[in-house]
Formats: structure tokens, C-alpha cells, sequence
């Protein structure tokens, strides 16, 4: 397999970040899911540079909207999911599963 | 409500100009909610913290882009021409002997700084961005200096003076030049 197509641990929490957030996918809704649900406190420039890495891999595509008065008067750069990016993710997750299949945890021998 | 000059001033030096749009978007809607929520204090503190933690990584995605490469091409572009006149006159400078009193002529040198700012000036032509030619102007003077100090005949102090911040000149001056055209 080409080293492009494993995902890093902050990629996978990234691109399940853009599944679950759908339509309102940008880069503080990605960073404040994942902090919900991790507990997490990333930073915005980590968002984007994961981001970035995603897109160059066409794993994610990106769309930028207009301007608004919230933002600052900033453009919003929102980002969907591929089919790349999807097979990626299955594969991952496929990966972890196999991983984990048949562990108890905590696992035996670990130190208490 | 106002994040701090400091944090913005940060964001839009070491972040590149497209990222650094969207980040400072982001960041400031989640500030206007931190600063209803907890106060202006804890918001501009929450600001800063992420501004700093974001540096390192959005500067990797700024080398990434080849930002750094295309402004050391513009930088390695408007000194070669120098470069080479300088290496000329050093190969002449080494095959005279008997050159205690020898000093290049004041006009060569003035050509040799005017020949700079024009081959800065062009390569400042091709630079896409602000920051771009910023990065390029560091860059060219740097590189001039290199090339003024590390020959084997000694270059006088003034045309030295006046040659380090003729690239960056030259660069920044066509970048202006060509935003407002």
C-alpha cells in the first residue's frame, strides 16, 4: 500500500470530524468536534495543516464561500469528503478493528 | 471586540496569506462566542495561545505551498548577475600582481548596484504575494551579502552599504509597482 494512502491518528479524528460535521465542515467546527468528543485542545493552525495534508492527498476537497460580517469579514473554507477519502477511512477503521479484535481490556500482563 | 494587534499582527507575518485569510475568519468567530461567554479577557487570551501554537504548523504548510522556494528563486535571480561581475572581477583582482594599491573604479561599482536593483526589480516581477516578496527581499540581501563578503578581494565598505539594501529595494519596488498596476 503507498504510504499516502494510511492515515495519520490526527488525520482519521479529522476526516471523521468532516463526516460527522456534513455540510458545516470548516476549520474551528473540526477543531471544536474533536475537542468535544477527545477532549482534545488542538490548535487551529494543527486543524489546517491536517487539512492541507488531506486535501494535497485528494482525501478531502475544499470549497470557499463569501465573505461574512462574523467572520470579519473573512472567507470561510469548508471542506467534504471524497471517495478517496471515505476508502481511506473504511480501510482504517478495517484496520483498527482487526487490531482489536480478541483484546480485553485492560490486557493481560499490563502493569496496574 | 478587538482580538489584540500583537495576535493579528503574528497571524499575518508567519502564516501565509490564503491560510492566514481563513484562520483569522475562524478564529475570530470563535472568539466573539468565547468573549460572550467568558468575558473579552479570557477570549484575547484564548487568541494569543492559539496564534501561538499555530505558527509552527502553518508555517509548514506555507513551505509546503513552495512560497519559500519560488522567493529564493526571485532572491538567487536578482544576485546571480552580481555574483558573476563579482567573481569576474576577482579572477582579474588574482591575476594581477603588485596589487597593494589597486582599487576597482567607483563608476564599475555604481554600475555593479545599479545592475542589482534592475535584476532585483525584474525578479521582484515574478513574485506572486506580499509576503512572498518580503520573504525575497530578506532573501536577496542575505545572498548579496554572502556574495560581497565571501570573495577574495576585500569590496569597499560603501559600495557593501549600498549594495545589500539595493536587492531588497529592488525586489519590493517592482512587487508594489505591479499591485497597483
Amino acid at each position: 500500500m503507498p504510504k499516502g494512502d494510511t492515515l495519520g491518528e490526527f488525520e482519521y479524528l479529522v476526516l471523521l470530524a468532516i463526516v460527522r460535521l456534513r455540510d458545516n465542515a470548516y476549520g474551528m467546527r473540526v477543531r471544536q468536534e474533536i475537542a468535544d468528543r477527545t477532549g482534545r485542545d488542538t490548535s487551529i493552525g494543527a486543524v489546517y495543516a491536517t487539512l492541507d495534508r488531506l486535501e494535497s492527498k485528494r482525501l478531502i476537497a475544499g470549497t470557499i464561500s463569501a465573505p461574512t460580517p462574523e467572520r470579519g469579514g473573512r472567507a470561510k473554507r469548508s471542506f467534504e469528503i471524497t471517495r478517496a477519502g471515505l476508502a481511506a477511512l473504511n480501510r482504517t477503521r478495517r484496520d483498527f478493528a482487526s487490531m482489536l479484535e480478541g483484546l480485553v481490556f485492560p490486557p493481560q500482563g499490563a502493569p496496574r | 471586540m478587538n482580538p489584540g494587534r500583537v495576535s493579528q499582527f503574528l497571524l499575518f507575518a508567519f502564516v501565509g496569506a490564503a491560510e492566514a485569510e481563513f484562520v483569522a475568519g475562524d478564529l475570530a468567530e470563535e472568539f466573539a462566542s468565547l468573549a460572550n461567554r467568558r468575558g473579552p479577557r479570557v477570549a484575547r487570551r484564548w487568541y494569543f495561545r492559539q496564534v501561538v501554537r499555530s505558527i509552527l504548523p502553518l508555517l509548514t504548510v506555507r513551505l509546503r505551498s513552495g512560497e519559500f522556494t519560488r522567493a529564493l528563486l526571485a532572491a538567487a535571480g536578482a544576485v546571480i548577475p552580481l555574483a558573476i561581475l563579482d567573481r569576474l572581477w576577482s579572477f582579474v583582482y588574482s591575476q594581477i600582481p603588485l596589487k597593494e594599491s589597486l582599487h576597482r573604479d567607483p563608476a564599475l561599482l555604481a554600475m555593479n548596484v545599479g545592475l542589482l536593483v534592475v535584476s532585483a526589480w525584474l525578479a521582484g516581477l515574478r513574485v506572486r504575494t506580499r509576503p512572498e516578496a518580503v520573504s525575497s527581499a530578506v532573501l536577496a540581501a542575505a545572498l548579496t551579502a554572502l556574495v560581497l563578503c565571501a570573495g577574495p578581494a576585500p569590496a569597499p565598505v560603501l559600495y557593501v552599504a549600498l549594495a545589500i539594501p539595493a536587492a531588497p529595494v529592488g525586489c519590493l519596488t517592482a512587487c508594489c509597482w505591479r499591485r497597483s498596476g
